[in-house]
This record gives structure tokens, sequence and C-alpha cells, in this order.
């Protein structure tokens, strides 16, 4: 049993959201890429959780506690085609002239953005919490 | 002689109050954790507890009550908040993880005050 509850699952929260901001300022920062290194538009690459038992056989007193954490799951790309326009003078233009831009909507990734920065905050929270309480189970002691 | 004072309810209920205040908080941080895993449901204290210590606190029942299972179990009763099966609301784990925290502050307030209480009775003297 460690002084401040929870520290583990918390982190590992931290972390999969900080690599879902990553990946969300990826996304934005290829928002007009239209050629890869496979000479392809950028594609959206999307990330998706999945829970983590990070301990399942801690025991206090006795009874089994299962202490839940989250990891990334997979890190996938969004296969739908962006938009076609016509700009005969791109560098990446085909025979008739039309680009395909990348499938990054930035309205999208804006309001993914906020979803990550909040859970993020909630995450703080916790961990604010947990020290709190960890501080007061010291002071028990004095008085 | 002292034990006689330390396995008295009060004790012993206070106890147990710390540790299940420290379990809901790791549950509420797993929960808070998984936010956004899809299909996650989310974990309690079990349900019953709370009825169960308030039983054995009535009739004073020591024994029971520092034998009181509070195990942690997965609530599939909330509704799911997304379409995947989602179930934790993450305005109402915030404000459950505050009233967590300040019955543990009140908790620690009320251990610190009855050793503070039995010190003095110790010295005979007002610390």
């Amino acid at each position: 049993m460690d002084i401040m509850p929870a520290l583990d699952s918390t982190a590992s929260a931290l972390q999969a959201e900080k690599t879902r901001l990553d990946i969300i300022g990826m996304n934005i920062a290829n928002a007009n890429t239209t050629r890869g290194p496979d000479g392809q538009p950028y594609s959206r690459q999307m990330v998706s959780f999945e829970a983590a038992l990070l301990d399942a056989g801690t025991t206090i007193d006795g009874e089994k506690i299962q202490i839940q954490g989250v990891k990334i799951r997979d890190i996938q790309s969004d296969q739908t085609p962006g938009p076609l326009i016509f700009n005969p003078g791109h560098p990446d233009a085909d025979d008739q002239g039309m680009v395909r831009l990348p499938n990054v909507n930035l309205t999208h990734e804006m309001v993914d953005m906020i979803t990550a920065s909040r859970s993020y905050e909630a995450n703080l929270q916790v961990v604010k919490t947990a020290k709190q309480m960890a501080e007061q189970a010291i002071m028990i002691s004095k008085k | 002689m002292l034990d006689q004072v330390f396995e008295r309810e009060n004790y012993v209920v206070m106890k147990k109050m710390l540790d299940v205040a420290h379990r809901k908080h790791q549950a509420i941080a797993g929960n808070l954790a998984n936010v956004e895993t899809p299909g996650y449901k989310r974990q309690d204290i079990r349900a019953d507890f709370a009825s169960e210590l308030q039983r054995a606190a009535k009739v004073n029942n020591v024994e029971a009550i520092q034998k009181l299972d509070a195990s942690m179990e997965l609530d599939l009763k909330s509704p799911a908040v997304r379409p995947d099966g989602n179930n934790v609301q993450i305005d109402k784990e915030l404000l459950e993880m505050t009233k967590n925290a300040t019955e543990y502050r009140f908790l620690s307030q009320y251990a610190s005050t009855s050793l503070g209480r039995l010190k003095t009775a110790i010295t005979g003297r007002v610390s």
C-alpha cells in the first residue's frame, strides 16, 4: 500500500493523454502536407485507449484490489480520402491539375485537443488530491 | 492496557474508513484515467459496504467491522455516457473525489484529536 494512493494509474493516464496531444499536434502540423515519405498526402493519425490492469495482486488486509490504468492500444491512420482541389501550379498536382489534400480536419483536431487537455487536467487534480491525503495521513502523528 | 483503548469501536471504524477512503481514491483515479477508454466500466467500493458498516457499528460489533469486505466492484448500473459503453462521467468522478478527500481530512483530524486526548490523559497536560 503506497502512501499516495493511485499514483500509477494517474501517471499512465497523464502519459496517454500526452501522447494523444502529441498526435494531435502532429496532425495539425501536417494539415497541408501533400507529400509524405511514401509520396502520398499525409493521413490523419488516431489514438485509441485501452484499460490496463497495472497491479492485480495488491492486497490490503487480505482483500485483493485491482488497480487500473490506461494505455495506448493503437495509433491508426484515418483512411478516408482527403479533399481533391484543382491547382495546376502545385508541384504535387496530377495530370488533370488536381491535388489531393490531407484528410486532417482542423476543427475536429481542435475539439480533440480541448478534450485531451481537459482529461489531462482532471488527472492532475487526482494527483493533487492524493498528495493532500498523504500529507494529512502524515500529520496524524504530529499533534 | 492501551490495547483496550485502540480496540474500541471508534478507533476501529476510523481505521477502516481511512483505508476505504484511500482505496476509493484509487478507484476514482482508475476511472478518471479511463475517461476515454472504449467500453470501460467504472469501478467503485462495493455498494453494500456502507449499509453493512452501519449495521455492524450500530451493535458495536468490533470484529465484524474489522472483517468487513470493502473490495472494489464494477459499476454496471450507471448509464453509458458514450456510444461505446463507457460509463465514466468526468464531473461526477471529480465531485466524488473531492467528497472523498474531505472525508479523509475529517477522519485524519479525528484521529489526531483522539490521539491528542489520549496524550492529555497520560501526561495530564493540554498540549
